[in-house]
């Protein structure tokens, strides 16, 4: 046995995330989401911006001489930060989740989510036992996506951020499912059946959008074949802006969700 | 030179009336009249011993006032040459005729330029819609007359599954939604006891217009969507478009770009083979090793995104180049990391070997066969699984694959012998897929190095590509972890994609599991499905 042996991921060692600071280190080229230096505002060439954008994700108001970017179409490909680097920088950090649309649009770098992993999942937890008194079911709906938000959902069952610890759990029918996790533009094809399986989904229910697609069309847009943003088939509680989102900013936004059925509820 | 000899053989059987050209250096495009064009394509495939790649079919009215027709073959043995054969019809006729007769495989093709163009294969016996789903007639989204954002109400969904009957004869209908993390398809199966009689695939739930957006988008952003034509795809296709205008504008990219594609290419490859391995121990109910693989997947999704910026690896592609300069850093990170996965990675696979309880159920689970394999004309690891030896990156080799030492197999005469005998003994269970995965990933390691060693250091990464005239046209090709893709793109007015034709290796594949299944029992469905590693997103575009 050498010593690089006792490191072993067959070993019996605990590889999921423990200490809140080890998930804070998110590598600093990771382009988690677009931010704005306001103070760069005036030099800005709006018309090229939006032209670059493939999303038209940016929206200037000339009175106010303020810039917004809409993180619920944004697909952090980088283009606009090429185009204009001191006005526009990309960072590590992802654009947190909303609970409406609007809260997707920018205009200030407000710091959020900047929390771990490991403490976004604990304050789940707690939320999730008061609201429910037991886990917290979700059926997973891919209308249309193209793998990628996917592959970051399925990354949420893996040792590494093992969502289950959290009183979390994917279940194989609607019917079984208090949350409906959404991903995809919706395609024409997927309408029929994302709606069939709204329907299915005992009340009260819940629907996260996953991803620029599901929150806006993302780069799909709405055209014969995409609908242009899952809420124009079902309501919609949460957006998760992200192309794809990471497994952090998913989990924040199940949290968001579990936090507006907490709200809906002391207010009756 | 050999390229003429093709050019004299095609001119004996054919006449004066059929033209060859070579264009983009191993393009051999031929040119024939709607009535030959079939015999052309069943001379190429059978006496040429070529498979056929794709069928493309564009709107050139504006052009020509033809409707325009290629049928891409490959050479897949030793000699790096593509065979296109071209043909036209009047703007006005409503019919082309069929090459299922010869070839069974471009059934798919025809059914998908029914529904696009409004185009009907003559003779063909399957001319159900494929694409577009409860869709009314008269509307083609790739005739250049209909706008992208036209909303079409939706018809009656009549379509027609073939009916199996008898005695204790049921059926199952599964999907789109599907029980697990998956994108959606329906599987409509016939069982007679647990045993799976007939299964038929209906696809295309997530059809998102991919071929027509792309012609309404700047060329760079076309490249970003081809990231997305399957998120876990992206190096691949990416790579397979920007080598398409590469190829047009005649630019030859930097070393250093090359080699970085070809980086990213197989680190792509072994995140995803290494997803799909899990998949499988997940599915035959070994938590164990699962949970091993994925810890692997994530190790490498994290590398991913100390590299490129992306977990999976979007952002690596540009026209002409890439977009990330891989530093000296970097290099060191990549060849640590790769290494110790790979180390690892060895010693899961080495328990899995010797776990019988799993080996069983995936020996002699979701076999296919040589024949069938070939008469759909399947690719990538799937084909590898039953001894065709078919991979792009060998066959065509793109990127820095040509300064790449692949096959090292045909080093001596013994070598050859020896691997021609493995060959033959693959028997196209989910077992050899399994095998020929885990292998690939110790292979991609052992590129990536090969690659990093050379790496240049002191490179531009991207060269200038300029503005291309209108509609010259070139194929774009690049092996994914699933299997080949082929892309095809013509150029049109002021810079943009008049047509962007996508072909990935599901498109070809998806077919295979309707006869893999045949005789297994429904609970391996999961389990075949998995071995064969289908993308939905790559497939319905």
């Amino acid at each position: 046995m050498t010593n690089s042996d006792k490191n072993s991921i067959m070993d019996d060692k605990i590889v999921t995330v423990q200490n809140p600071t080890d998930m804070t280190g998110v590598s600093s080229g990771y382009r988690g989401k677009v931010v704005i230096a306001h103070d760069k505002v005036s030099e800005i060439d709006f018309e090229n911006l939006d032209k670059t954008c493939p999303t038209h994700s940016f929206d200037f108001d000339k009175k106010s001489q303020a810039l917004s970017v809409d993180h619920g179409k944004c697909i952090t490909c980088d283009k606009c930060r090429v185009l204009s680097p001191t006005l526009i920088k990309i960072k590590s950090n992802f654009a947190p989740a909303s609970k409406n649309k609007a809260g997707l649009v920018e205009s200030f770098d407000v710091g959020t989510a900047e929390r771990s992993y490991d403490e976004l999942g604990k304050e789940l937890k707690e939320k999730i036992h008061n609201l429910y008194g037991r886990s917290l079911a979700i059926r997973e709906v891919d209308a249309g996506s193209c793998n990628g938000c996917e592959v970051e959902i399925t990354a949420l069952n893996n040792p590494i951020y093992d969502i289950e610890r959290f009183g979390i759990h994917f279940v194989a029918s609607p019917r079984h499912a208090d949350l409906l996790l959404v991903t995809g533009p919706s395609s024409r094809n997927m309408e029929i059946a994302l709606k069939r399986t709204y329907d299915a989904t005992p009340n009260p229910k819940l629907v996260v959008a996953v991803g620029a697609c599901a929150c806006s069309g993302g780069i799909f847009g709405d055209t014969y074949a995409t609908t242009g943003g899952i809420d124009r088939i079902v309501p919609v509680d949460v957006y998760i802006p992200g192309c794809p989102p990471r497994p952090q900013a998913l989990i924040y936004g199940i949290l968001l969700a579990i936090d507006k059925k907490l709200a809906a509820k002391s207010n009756l | 030179m050999e390229l003429s000899e093709y050019g004299l053989d095609i001119a004996a059987k054919f006449g004066e009336d059929v033209k060859t050209e070579l264009i983009n250096g191993n393009e051999i495009h031929i040119f024939a009249d709607a009535d030959n064009i079939i015999e052309l394509c069943h001379f190429i495939h059978s006496n040429l011993g070529c498979r056929l790649l794709s069928v493309i079919c564009n709107d050139e009215r504006q052009i020509s006032g033809m409707f325009v027709f290629r049928y891409v073959f490959g050479k897949e043995s030793g000699e790096d040459v593509f065979f296109v054969a071209t043909s036209s019809i009047d703007g006005k006729d409503i019919c082309f005729p069929t090459l299922t007769r010869y070839i069974p495989s471009a059934s798919l093709y025809e059914r998908e330029i029914k529904d696009m163009f409004g185009l009907i294969p003559k003779g063909s016996s399957d001319q159900r819609p494929l694409l577009l789903h409860s869709w009314p007639e008269g509307n083609y989204p790739l005739r250049k007359d209909f706008d992208i954002k036209t909303k079409v109400q939706k018809s009656k969904d009549e379509y027609q599954f073939l009916k199996v009957a008898g005695d204790g004869v049921c059926e199952i209908p599964v999907g789109p939604v599907h029980a697990g993390i998956i994108e959606p398809g329906h599987f409509r199966f016939s069982t007679l006891g647990e045993s799976i009689i007939n299964l038929e695939t209906r696809l295309f739930y997530t059809h998102k217009g991919v071929e027509k957006l792309a012609e309404q988008m700047p060329m760079e952003d076309v490249v970003l969507l081809s990231e997305r034509i399957a998120g876990d795809e992206s190096v691949a296709n990416s790579t397979a478009l920007c080598q398409a205008i590469e190829k047009i504008a005649k630019a030859k990219i930097p070393t250093k770009a090359a080699q970085t594609r070809t980086i990213c290419a197989e680190m792509e490859r072994i995140y995803n083979h290494l997803g799909t391995l899990a998949g499988l121990s997940t599915d035959a109910g070994f938590a164990f090793g699962a949970a091993r693989l994925n810890i692997l997947k994530e190790m490498m999704m994290n590398l991913n995104e100390k590299t490129s910026g992306s977990r999976l690896l979007f952002g690596v592609n540009r026209i002409g180049g890439v977009k990330i300069d891989l530093t000296d850093a970097n290099k060191k990170m990549i060849i640590s990391e790769t290494e110790s996965l790979g180390n690892e990675f060895y010693k899961v696979f080495e328990f899995l070997r010797k776990k019988s309880s799993f080996i069983d159920r995936l020996k002699n689970t979701g076999t296919i066969t040589k024949e069938d394999a070939a008469g759909f004309g399947i690719v990538g690891v799937a084909a590898r699984s039953v001894g065709i030896d078919v991979d792009t990156r060998k066959d065509h080799p793109y990127a820095n694959y040509p300064s790449l030492h692949l096959d090292k197999h045909h080093d001596t005469p013994y070598h050859k012998m020896k691997y021609e005998v493995e060959l033959q003994k693959r028997n196209g269970d989910a077992l050899s897929r399994f095998v020929l995965r885990a292998e690939e990933i110790q292979n991609s390691i052992m590129l990536i190095h090969q690659t990093l060693r050379d790496l240049e250091n002191e490179q531009p990464i991207w060269c200038d590509v300029g503005p291309l005239e209108p509609h010259l046209h070139a194929l774009g090709y690049s092996e994914s972890h699933r299997g080949q893709t082929m892309h095809w793109v013509m150029i049109g007015k002021n810079n943009s994609i008049y047509r962007y034709k996508i072909r990935t290796a599901s498109f070809c594949n998806w077919k295979i599991i309707e006869q893999a299944v045949l005789n297994d029992i429904v609970a391996d469905f999961p389990l075949v499905n998995k071995s064969l590693d289908l993308s939905y997103s790559g497939n319905d575009l």
